[in-house]
């Protein structure tokens, strides 16, 4: 049966080995050259003890690479499922061999248990390598960019990436079982991955781990802590930026409120925002910070922060890992399930 | 001897359609079983649920004392060459022949290597590259190399041209004479079963509607042409199968296990496609108009 799998996938895992190579010259040389220039640069500004600038120059001259390259990273699990996954029993169903296969004196329980292993771990492989690279490669982007919860961000780095690529994998293999013919099953796990894609970073992963939620009344004391005020939707709203702990993923900011938790309309507290005018909102021309706050302090306005610090960023890599293993694991049992019971 | 293959009441159901019902058959070791019906009639159908790919839905059936597919050890004894005769398109010759190596405890790479030089097979040549009777030779080489104790074929002629077919035919002939082999073999041309098989099953419209040794069923039959009657005028241990009357004369075919009474009346044997045409005929109910009595189902 070993020989058969490797036989059968020869030709997609080598195509797979040269794909990979080519990304690991990529990364390999770009990121020394990045990681070098980094170094230097940093070496350069820190006598002057002011590097934010350089260094936020320097995050932005790779933003194009970065993007393609964490995109490669979150891509490469879904092809993982339709090219390797999709085919792996619909194309055999479809040409009739597997006639062949479930009549030689190997069980078709035997037969996928292999399937899936072999193609498995070489799918987590392939996610691992790439997953590797951009992890490394992206270091000092990283630590400029200052959170690594950008969805795109976390979906791409360090273990996530396996255990997209065996949640794919089983995905494709799952649906080519079920529907029998490789181009649906492709169309259906392009579908579901995408799905999944969008929907974890906004509504699963937050919620994984119980966020922390700060409020701060505007008086005062805490008038200097604020780091920034504007107004938003047409000055319906007022958006204080709060200081949130070094790395923390904030997960929702919502506008201020009164008293009574109700949002405060800008243009009610026009005479603090924008003492010089008179005229619509704008930001130019505004207060400092601490003026405009200390004007507010006299309401009794409140602003509330709700993040992840930056200390969950491995129980949430974890916990994601862990979810999609499981979610693979549950749509391997169904494809034995289906492979024992259900013969037509 | 037990019977290669053992079928209670067995039926298949897609959905609405009916592709088996009440099939009950009872297969003696040894032989070389034809399969016949028309198109859609179950005959593989029946095949796929003797060889383990489709679960029957309703009834019973063993293959050599174990279910279907039951496990690795069942599975090495039942030699199966699908419809079209599939293949791996992109495996070569050498690596079908590897892959049966690799997968069947019982292997005779020495038969399976005579058979591919015998055939003039290039072993790099790639299986997606041959002919539809160099397939469907490899297919029947991969699955005699096993040396199961039956083999299932179904249609394995039916793509191939009269001289590939005779070529075919012949091969597997003399594999299951060198090994002793049980065969069950599907067409839906008696003119192929005709010069391999010694015993039969009629397939129609998804019901088994004879079953036999070829021999039997061939000295049981005969054609009786004679002054127009009626069914219910002949003796009545004839089975009327068939019958059809003209202004002036009847012709019926009758089935009697203990020979043809006394009556002199000119009679003759059938040959095995008119015996198959009469079975067929009837089921699809062209010849019941004049039938008035008919013999149900076969034993």
């Amino acid at each position: 049966m070993i020989w058969l799998t490797w036989r059968q996938f020869r030709a997609q895992a080598l195509a797979a080995l040269a794909i990979l190579a080519a990304a690991a010259i990529y990364f390999l040389i770009t990121g020394l050259q990045m990681h070098h220039a980094y170094s230097a640069d940093l070496a350069a500004c820190t006598p002057h003890h002011d590097c934010s600038d350089v260094l936020s120059r320097f995050g932005q001259s790779y933003d194009g690479e970065l993007n393609l390259a964490q995109l490669l990273v979150i891509a490469a699990p879904g092809l993982i499922g339709i090219f390797w996954g999709s085919p792996l029993i619909a194309r055999e169903v479809e040409t009739g061999t597997d006639q062949v296969a479930w009549n030689q004196s190997v069980t078709r329980t035997r037969w996928l248990a292999f399937k899936l292993a072999g193609v498995g771990i070489a799918s987590i492989a392939a996610a691992a390598v790439l997953s590797y690279l951009l992890t490394w490669w992206a270091g000092p982007l990283d630590h400029i960019n200052g959170s690594r919860f950008a969805a795109v961000t976390f979906s791409s780095r360090d273990i996530v990436p396996l255990a997209y690529a065996a949640f794919a994998f089983a995905l494709g293999t799952t649906a080519g079982l079920l529907l029998r013919r490789t181009i649906p099953a492709m169309a259906v796990t392009v579908a579901v991955f995408a799905g999944i894609q969008i929907l974890v970073p906004t509504l699963i992963r937050p919620n994984l781990l119980p966020s922390t939620t700060v409020t701060f009344p505007i008086n005062k004391t805490t008038a200097s802590r604020f780091t920034g005020v504007y107004t938003s939707d047409g000055g319906a709203e007022i958006n204080i930026d709060l200081p949130v702990p070094q790395g923390a993923w904030v997960i929702s900011a919502p506008p201020v409120e009164d008293s009574s938790d109700q949002v405060v309309a800008g243009y009610l507290h026009s005479d603090c925002l924008f003492p010089n005018t008179s005229g619509p909102p704008t930001k130019t021309g505004a207060p400092p910070v601490s003026q405009i706050a200390a004007c507010l302090a006299r309401y009794h306005l409140h602003q509330s922060v709700t993040y992840q610090p930056a200390s969950r960023y491995w129980p949430l890599q974890w916990y994601e890992t862990g979810i999609f293993l499981a979610l693979a694991a549950a749509l391997s049992g169904t494809s034995f399930w289906w492979i024992r019971r259900r013969r037509n | 001897m037990n019977p290669v293959l053992q079928a209670h009441a067995l039926g298949k159901r897609y959905g609405q359609r009916q592709a088996l019902a009440d099939c009950t058959l009872e297969v003696p070791p040894g032989r070389v079983v034809g399969l016949v019906g028309p198109n859609g009639a179950g005959k593989t159908t029946l095949l796929k649920i003797a060889c383990g790919m489709l679960a029957p839905t309703t009834g019973r059936i063993e293959v050599l004392g174990e279910q279907p597919a039951a496990g690795p050890a069942q599975l090495a004894r039942v030699g199966y060459v699908a419809q079209d005769t599939p293949t791996y398109a992109s495996l070569s010759v050498a690596d079908h022949l590897k892959l049966g190596a690799k997968l069947n405890p019982r292997w005779d790479a020495k038969l399976a290597q005579a058979r591919i030089d015998q055939l003039g097979l290039e072993p790099k040549q790639k299986a997606g590259k041959l002919s539809g009777g160099q397939r469907a030779q490899l297919a029947l080489t991969v699955a005699v190399a096993k040396r199961p104790g039956l083999l299932i074929l179904d249609e394995p002629v039916a793509s191939l041209d009269p001289l590939a077919r005779r070529d075919f035919l012949r091969h597997l002939m003399e594999s299951v004479a060198e090994n002793d082999t049980s065969v069950i073999l599907s067409s839906h041309l008696v003119s192929d079963l005709e010069r391999v098989c010694d015993y039969l099953i009629v397939l129609v419209a998804s019901r088994v509607q004879l079953a036999g040794e070829t021999e039997d069923l061939l000295a049981e039959h005969y054609r009786i042409v004679c002054s127009r009657r009626q069914d219910t005028d002949l003796p009545p241990e004839l089975d009327v199968i068939w019958s059809e009357h003209t202004g002036r004369q009847s012709t019926f075919i009758v089935r009697s296990q203990t020979g043809l009474p006394a009556g002199g009346w000119p009679a003759e044997h059938l040959d095995l496609e008119d015996l198959v045409l009469t079975y067929m005929e009837r089921s699809a109910g062209r010849g019941r108009r004049t039938a008035t009595r008919t013999t149900g189902d076969a034993r």
